[in-house]
């Protein structure tokens, strides 16, 4: 009890936020001008007025398009309990033909309760689909197919596509079609009859703007002041977080978050590992915690490898190969660097000159480690002192590396 | 648009040709409403003068030479003109300007008008007629009267472009075949309609063929339908003979197999001595008859060929004007029209974009009237804090009323169907991976058409010494531009290395360097 529970209570509360999408983007659906609005009223008119209707959502992977589109669904539900049901397609899942049309099938038989067998064949299936769209035709039901991954049906001869783009040309059937996709040019692929088909609506999801960054960072991270946790404990918190936002070193943690990739997903698998490092004694995020879920986010492995568990030798090895490389020799094996390293033992006179076995060793263990390896796959009968090699790691890490390792002499 | 006050006024003499137009209308729901637009006619009034109303019969030839199709019936004409209203001289360069003139206001805030409106310009909904493809029409159905008449089989081809009314003008002589068979009292027809795509084995098709002339009859197992049709077809009849039977298959090219077997198969059916079926194929290519079924060239038995030409401007504005002619109300301004009609045929010539198009514009108003909805709402609430000053603005607003799709909708939902997201989406993109984008282009414009990962990694890293940026290492670089290539702006190769996989621009150049001009980075980086 006491003063580790708020806390705690506090971070479950902001994992568990930070973990489902629909609280996400709910702050998006205020404004008249989102995407969520004009999916809702694309797709609730043709409910209403029973007309049949394509949609195609675009936008880089992360985005929210998923998300949004289910926060919609949801919504419609609610507002109109039976007049819509929803079939769910995946292209990675569904691309054959004969497999989507059991699927739908399926999903159909499902949502109205009906028997679904196996052993139907796939032309059965089809007219089975087409049979259920004019029934729900009538009964003023409306369909909605998702098609998750687009541009994957497009592959082949395109047939499920046509046939469902068919069916909604038909003033029987009351359908609608929204397909999902990162690929910009989805509608630029499809075959030019099903093109014609398609009626050319398409939502683009861009990564939110800074403003909007900002009131989702409010939104997800500030507690609320009037739920199970103390009061004066939460507004504090909010405080303190508000003081953090509006820092310049925070803006420039998340520009360099963002300038590599700014999509949603990546700020929230940003925000969780900062929120789980946070201090629970104390009980509120601090500006330490970002800078270490941004150094956690943007890992090298393999410089992290040369600082920490390289030895001397194997240091000295790479330097080694390295002057080869800079003098131009385009292959060089281990003997190569051996001789390499005797001249730089004459010319520096350095204490640490190490027996060939032992040089041997740690070049088999740098080999180990991937931070060199052989040229070509070729030559396994050689040994492995005559195979040729070469460094995996740039100039610019080998440099930090040995800036950075604590017992490497000074050259 | 000309609106009312009161009764209406008069009209001036013939003598007189200004392009003075009066005219009178009743609003539909007893409003007045003032008209803030400006409207392609002047409008004069002398007070006091009555009405005369021209002879109807000044009025109809114009009238029908425009809008009229061959089969609108003469009384709609004579209804519209016995209505109410004091009609325009017209000049010949307003002609348009009349399909809208004797309709009264649209309410698009009634949903009941709304979607009457969206259900007459929807794709599914078959018109009566299918206007523009008269001619289509006519060449198909003698052919199938005349092969009727014989007795003979004969094959027909209609190709086009998607979005040319193939397929519906299609059912069209097929209904009218039906009733002109039974009105000369031959034979029925038997018709059989299939689409190719719902076939999951190309031979198929004729185990349906042969389902439909024989439907109680059990398939023998021994011979294929094919080889069976093809001996029902050479015996010669008896008596009471089969009917004839009229094949209409659609998307006949998801029927070419590598072997062409089963679409030339198809078609040798109608030269087989007795046969008794008349096969009419629609497909998108020309010239499919000739590439794919040669041999029936030497046969002497080469399907007849009609073509589906693509919509020109004026058929489309003309099929568009049809459909609206059926609500009693005036929903576009012509200038609109003619824009949508001029777009889609110089891109396409496909009815159904336009009609999305047209729909397009409309939920463009849609959403115009609901703003104007909010806000009025908004300013009635404050309107008694406000002071007399700003009564004129919300006049104003009121006045300005949102009954028509204007211009400007129009213009919106054609950029929106023909705009591509791509520019939008580059400058969306986080720095650095518009970074990647420029080294790419610089890399391309010096010389090649493909480089690797390593040499965009070593352009990347040059322009990010270049403007102090720290660069990201090679595997990061190497997953944006995996995500760079599942965004459709990339293409990667395969390769076991990272380093080796080629790269390839898909966008062009152009678009690139027209969405990151604003920067002035990129600008710089670009020159």
């Amino acid at each position: 009890m006491g003063r580790e529970n708020p806390a705690e209570e506090a971070l479950i509360l902001l994992r568990s936020r930070l973990c489902n999408p629909n609280y996400i983007f709910t702050p998006f659906s205020d404004s008249p001008d989102s995407n969520y609005s004009k999916l809702k009223f694309i797709i609730s008119s043709s409910v209403t007025e029973a007309c049949n209707n394509s949609i195609l959502l675009l936008g880089p992977r992360g985005c929210g398009k998923i998300a949004v589109l289910e926060l919609v669904l949801r919504d419609l539900l609610v507002e109109h309990p039976d007049m819509i049901s929803v079939i769910r397609l995946n292209g990675l899942l569904h691309s054959d033909d004969n497999c989507a049309l059991k699927e739908i099938a399926r999903q159909l038989c499902v949502e109205h309760q009906l028997l679904f067998s196996k052993m139907v064949s796939s032309d059965d299936n089809s007219q089975f689909m087409i049979a259920m769209l004019q029934e729900c035709g009538l009964a003023h039901k409306t369909i909605i197919f998702v098609l998750d991954e687009f541009d994957l049906f497009t592959q082949g001869k395109q047939r499920l596509l046509y046939s469902l783009l068919d069916a909604m040309q038909s003033v029987t059937s009351q359908a609608v079609v929204i397909g999902v996709s990162c690929r910009l040019d989805a509608d630029q692929i499809l075959e030019k009859r099903v093109r014609s088909r398609f009626s050319h609506r398409k939502l683009l999801f861009l990564p939110p703007s800074k403003e909007d960054l900002q009131r989702l960072l409010e939104h997800i991270l500030s507690l609320p002041t009037d739920s199970s946790l103390p009061h004066d404990y939460a507004v504090e918190f909010n405080a303190k977080l508000h003081n953090i936002l509006g820092d310049e070193r925070f803006k420039e943690i998340l520009n360099t978050l963002s300038s590599s990739d700014s999509t949603v997903n990546h700020l929230l698998r940003f925000l969780f590992r900062a929120v789980c490092h946070m201090n629970l004694e104390s009980g509120f995020l601090s500006l330490e915690n970002f800078k270490s879920a941004l150094s956690s986010v943007q890992r090298q492995p393999k410089l992290e490898c040369l600082q920490a568990d390289c030895s001397i030798l194997e240091l000295y090895i790479l330097v080694c190969m390295k002057r080869l490389e800079v003098k131009e020799e385009n292959s060089y094996n281990f003997n190569s660097v051996m001789k390499e390293y005797k001249a730089i033992h004459d010319s520096f006179r350095t204490p640490d000159y190490y027996a060939r076995n032992v040089c041997l060793r740690a070049f088999e263990h740098l080999l180990q480690r991937e931070l060199i390896c052989f040229t070509d796959n070729r030559g396994h009968n050689q040994s492995v002192e005559y195979r040729p090699v070469k460094l995996l790691i740039s100039s610019q890490e080998l440099y930090q590396g040995l800036k950075s390792s604590r017992s490497c002499p000074v050259s | 648009m000309p609106s009312l006050v009161g009764h209406g006024t008069s009209a001036f003499p013939a003598g007189n040709d200004l392009k003075e137009i009066i005219a009178g209308k009743s609003d539909k729901h007893g409003e007045i409403r003032s008209n803030g637009e400006s409207t392609p006619q002047k409008r004069r009034s002398t007070s006091g003068s009555p009405i005369s109303p021209p002879s109807p019969m000044k009025w109809k030839s114009p009238r029908r030479c425009i809008n009229a199709s061959p089969t609108t019936p003469p009384n709609e004409i004579e209804k519209d003109s016995g209505d109410k209203l004091a009609r325009s001289r017209k000049t010949p360069v307003k002609k348009l300007a009349d399909s809208f003139l004797a309709k009264s206001n649209w309410n698009p805030r009634d949903t009941k008008q709304m979607s009457a409106v969206k259900e007459v310009l929807h794709v599914s909904t078959a018109p009566s007629t299918v206007v523009c493809r008269e001619d289509e029409q006519n060449r198909v159905l003698e052919f199938c009267k005349a092969c009727v008449e014989q007795e003979k089989a004969g094959s027909l081809y209609a190709c086009g472009c998607p979005g040319t009314g193939k397929s519906l003008s299609i059912e069209k002589v097929k209904q009218l075949l039906l009733d002109w068979a039974t009105e000369a009292g031959l034979q029925p027809l038997d018709v059989l309609s299939i689409t190719c795509t719902s076939l999951t084995n190309t031979s198929e098709i004729f185990s349906k063929i042969l389902g439909k002339h024989q439907p109680r009859k059990k398939v023998n197992g021994s011979i294929s339908p094919l080889q069976h049709l093809q001996k029902l077809y050479s015996q010669k009849q008896q008596s009471s003979g089969m009917k004839m039977m009229l094949i209409i298959a659609d998307e006949l090219d998801y029927l070419i197999t590598k072997d062409r077997a089963v679409l030339h198969d198809l078609f040798m059916l109608t030269t087989v001595p007795f046969s008794r079926c008349i096969l009419i194929g629609i497909a998108n290519a020309i010239d499919l008859a000739d590439r794919f079924l040669p041999k029936l060239q030497s046969l002497n038995c080469k399907p007849t060929v009609v073509t589906f030409r693509a919509y020109s401007k004026e058929q489309i504005l003309r099929i568009l004007q049809q459909r609206l002619m059926a609500l009693p109300y005036t929903v576009f301004q012509p200038q609109a029209l003619e824009l949508c009609a001029r777009k889609v045929a110089a891109a396409s010539g496909d009815m159904r974009k336009a009609l999305c198009v047209c729909r397009s514009a409309i939920e463009m108003l849609e959403v115009e009237l609901k703003e104007s909805t909010s806000i009025l709402n908004l300013s009635s609430v404050e309107k008694g804090v406000f002071d007399r000053r700003t009564a004129p603005t919300l006049e104003f607003v009121t006045k300005q009323e949102i009954d028509i799709v204007r211009v400007d909708h129009m213009v919106v939902a054609l950029s929106r169907t023909y705009r591509s997201p791509i520019v939008d989406t580059i400058q969306s993109l986080p720095q650095h991976q518009q970074i990647i984008l420029c080294s790419a282009v610089k890399l391309f414009r010096m010389r090649k058409k493909e480089t690797t990962v390593g040499e965009l990694n070593k352009s990347y890293v040059d322009i990010c010494k270049a403007s102090l940026i720290p660069p990201v290492g090679i595997l990061e670089l190497s997953s944006m531009c995996r995500v760079l290539s599942d965004q459709g702006l990339l293409k990667l190769g395969q390769s076991r290395e990272e380093k080796l996989k080629r790269v390839t621009l898909k966008v062009d150049e152009a678009d690139i360097t027209f969405a990151l001009q604003g920067v002035r980075f990129f600008r710089n980086c670009l020159q």
